[in-house]
């Protein structure tokens, strides 16, 4: 009898040890933890930050951003801008080859771009390439995009595109099944469980250090979190539970990276709206804002107080700008000398169902009040909440943010030019539209660019077009065996050299 | 009975079309759009417009039902918007998730509900019976989510061979294996990864399974039928469960019907937290992203698969109460 006893615990104790083996992420494998499914694998057709995480790993663009935001070579070694600003030429790196083992040349450059430019074809982010006339092949190893219009910004977009080979790129499973020229090669995928890669051993930056890696998708926060405390996933970027991080960083078992990100959030104002129409007024909401109050207590201490559209990180970043900082006595007497003081007025403000915006927007809603400002606040369903801000002009204030804002042209053409695509504020100014059409045909690392783009953030922060809320930072997790790996300022491109990682 | 089921079969042909026209026009009509969610932030209007013309939104909605319709017809769900994909295989890939955690819950739920229930129903007002009752208005009361989270944290943290999220393998497949090739390990993979989603789903459909079979079993054993079998002489143990629990499991079995149904979509919260790969959270992001297709394909699915679930509901009655007759 006590035999028996003793053989089944044996047992269980084998089976429980086997188990907790199993529990840990292997050894040979990077498991990288992620907040949300890709929704495919192709470069061309994908617009969200998940889907470029992983296909920043497969594939590579010609350039691409280090963690210091600087673009560095990647497929391309070396380019060059004419001096005419009309043609921009890459040289390509020479014994590349993709994962199916044929040579990277030229001819999948021009075949990518092309793809996209190519009106019938699907591509949502074509604006981005429109400049781009035609592409000229001088050789497997040397082409030439000659340009329609100067857009010396053109480089940070082609950042985005990595390169997809020419003899798949029309497969029709090309999304679910990519081959590319990236340190990992594609194995399979089950959608929203997991996406297994292989290393690729010819991969032109050497070997890389670990056999396998993986993605898990994991969209619970608090979930995602403790899988990572357990030790099944090794590390993740973004989406940390912010009430947790102050926990994490006193534990010595877990890294916390953090840096500034490309993002922000902000209040926009219906410029062509009953009392918005007046700059007075709109000043006056953005006084409003408890800047610091909201990054402490909302988001955690996660992020910085806004100053203006261009994160802080950029070279073109200033604070020399007006003032419109957290003042509620300042706020009033403007409103006073505007004259709508003490008047009823009523403002509709529109957010999504993220938690983070409806608390903004509470807190917003009791500071106005103190100004005499009734703000009545709406939450929609976000696929309704996009179309409201896109397709209509029918709200005076909404929350929203903008996220991968790489350069002052990003963060500003689109959303104040008057002719901008999100300029959903209509806001209209005749200065800034010259600033932002000028800074395009400037060299990006000039003084005068950085001198053109000040003034154009002076014009953006004194309108008041946005209330300008936060400015987003990332963080990073992982355990202290994992080295080799820093935060990436823009999301997308956090393990784009997963292959450098070493695992102890 | 076999006229039956063919009269039941023919039924569902107008639900069908009922269902999917009011879905069809819900995605349509209401507020949102799936150019506009697939655009990101650097699209342009033209953009927009094009890909509106490439993806056939520029046309009449109900020029876009027959087309949808005529497709789903010869069994072509169309392809998913922003995935690319054929609707048929995405929703394919994940019913078995779904149908085996939804499954095994509801299992779960009757294994454990129905003895309690029963011990509650025949030790009334004892210490047994207000335990009983005690775990069944806990189970109720526990929103599945938390008890997902609450197991997150104090089991799976603490136990290294449970699995805090995923799929590990399907247990039909491994029950399979065990019983052709006397092989385990694939079970043991499935079974680990499913314990705690379908103890966080199961819990509540336990508590109500037992709350229900207690009130019905009561109710059946204060009948004539039951005073005529215990004045027969019948023994207890015959009374409660031939005559007694039979009866009182119709209202139960329909329960677990409608639950099980309900699952099949319905059990998002719970497959999100534990990133099941399940096909609620399919159509639930599809509803977010406005991917019509895979909205329309996946509702239709789900509604055909619940009525058959109701028809086997319906076709047990006949079983546990031969005097039910269909015909």
């Amino acid at each position: 009898m006590h035999k028996k006893i003793g053989t089944l615990f044996l047992a269980m104790v084998l089976v429980l040890g086997l188990g907790a083996m199993a529990g840990a992420a292997p050894d040979d494998t990077i498991v990288i933890g992620s907040g949300a499914e890709a929704v495919g694998l192709d470069p061309r057709l994908e617009t969200d930050v998940p889907s470029f995480e992983r296909i920043n790993v497969i594939l590579e663009p010609l350039v691409t951003f280090d963690v210091d935001m600087q673009l560095v070579e990647r497929l391309a070694t070396d380019w060059e801008f004419s001096d005419d600003g009309m043609t921009l030429t890459f040289w390509l790196r020479e014994g590349v080859t993709f994962h199916d083992g044929e040579p990277f040349t030229a001819e999948d450059v021009k075949y990518t771009f092309e793809w996209v430019l190519e009106e019938d074809n699907a591509a949502p982010n074509r604006a981005l390439y429109a400049d781009i006339g035609e592409i000229e092949v001088e050789n497997d190893y040397l082409i030439h995009f000659h340009l329609d219009n100067p857009n010396s910004f053109l480089l940070n977009n082609m950042a985005r595109m990595p390169v997809v080979p020419a003899h798949h790129g029309d497969r029709e499973d090309f999304r679910e099944n990519p081959v590319g020229t990236g340190p990992y090669a594609f194995v399979n995928w089950t959608r929203d469980d997991v996406m297994n890669l292989e290393a690729f051993n010819d991969y032109w930056g050497g070997e890389p250090n670990h056999p396998y890696v993986q993605f898990r998708a994991i969209p619970e926060g608090s979930t995602r979190l403790l899988a990572f405390e357990a030790g099944e996933i090794d590390m993740y970027q973004g989406g940390v539970v912010p009430q947790e991080l102050p926990r994490l960083e006193d534990d010595p078992n877990i890294v916390v990276e953090r840096t500034p990100g490309t993002g922000y959030n902000y209040l926009g104002f219906n410029t062509q709206s009953g009392p918005l129409a007046d700059k007075e007024v709109r000043q006056a909401i953005s006084r409003v804002i408890n800047r610091e109050g909201i990054v402490e207590r909302v988001l955690n201490g996660i992020g910085e107080p806004g100053v203006g559209p261009v994160p802080p990180d950029l070279p073109w970043f200033t604070d020399e700008v007006y003032d419109l900082g957290y003042d509620i006595d300042r706020a009033r007497d403007a409103l006073q000398d505007a004259g709508v003081f003490g008047e009823d007025i009523t403002l509709r403000l529109y957010t999504n169902e993220n938690p983070e915006r409806i608390r903004i927007a509470e807190i917003l809603q009791f500071e106005a009040a103190r100004v005499g400002i009734d703000v009545e606040v709406t939450i929609e369903e976000w696929g309704a909440y996009l179309s409201r801000i896109q397709d209509t002009d029918d709200y005076d204030i909404f929350i929203l943010g903008w996220v991968g804002q790489l350069d002052p042209d990003r963060a500003m053409y689109r959303q104040f030019h008057t002719d901008g695509p999100n300029n959903y504020t209509f806001f209209s100014n005749e200065r800034l539209d010259e600033l932002l059409e000028y800074g395009r045909t400037l060299d990006p690392e000039s003084e005068e660019s950085l001198e053109t783009y000040k003034e154009a953030q002076q014009i953006v922060v004194e309108n008041a077009p946005y209330g300008f809320i936060n400015f987003s930072e990332e963080v990073l997790l992982y355990h202290p065996n994992i080295e080799g790996i820093t935060v990436h300022p823009y999301g997308a491109n956090s393990w784009q050299d997963v292959h450098l990682i070493n695992k102890n | 009975m076999f006229k039956y089921i063919i009269r039941r079969l023919l039924q569902l042909i107008p639900v069908i079309i009922g269902i999917s026209i009011v879905v069809f026009m819900i995605v349509h009509l209401a507020p949102g759009d799936p150019i506009l969610m697939m655009l990101g932030e650097d699209a342009t209007p033209e953009d927009y417009a094009r890909l509106q013309r490439i993806y056939g939104f520029d046309r009449p909605v109900h020029e876009q039902y027959l087309r949808w319709a005529g497709n789903a017809l010869q069994g072509d769900l169309g392809v998913s918007i922003r995935q690319g994909a054929p609707v048929g295989t995405l929703i394919m890939s994940r019913l078995p998730a779904t149908i085996e955690l939804a499954f095994i819950s509801v299992l779960l739920a009757v294994i454990l509900g129905v003895p309690l229930g029963v011990l509650a129903a025949i030790k009334r007002e004892t210490p047994v019976d207000f335990f009983s009752m005690v775990v069944a208005l806990l189970g109720v009361s526990m929103p599945g989510f938390w008890v997902a989270l609450v197991l997150l944290t104090y089991v799976a943290l603490n136990v290294g061979w449970i699995p805090m999220f995923g799929r590990g393998g399907s247990v039909f497949y491994g029950l399979t294996q065990l019983f052709t090739a006397f092989d385990a390990s694939e079970l043991w993979e499935g079974l680990r990864y499913i314990m705690l989603p379908a103890i966080s789903i199961g819990t509540a459909m336990m508590a109500i399974i037992t709350r229900l079979t207690r009130s019905s079993l009561l109710e059946v054993m204060g009948k004539d039928y039951i005073r005529t079998a215990r004045a027969k002489g019948l023994g207890e143990r015959v009374v409660v469960f031939k005559h007694g629990l039979r009866n009182a499991l119709l209202p139960v079995v329909t329960i677990v019907g409608i639950q099980f149904g309900a699952m099949l979509g319905g059990a998002v919260i719970t497959e999100t937290v534990f990133a099941w790969p399940g096909a609620g959270r399919l159509i639930v992001n599809a509803i977010q992203q406005r991917d019509f297709p895979i909205v329309q394909g996946g509702v239709l699915m789900m509604a055909l698969i619940f009525t058959m679930v109701n028809l086997l509901v319906d076709l047990s009655y006949a079983v546990l109460n031969p005097r039910i007759r269909y015909d």
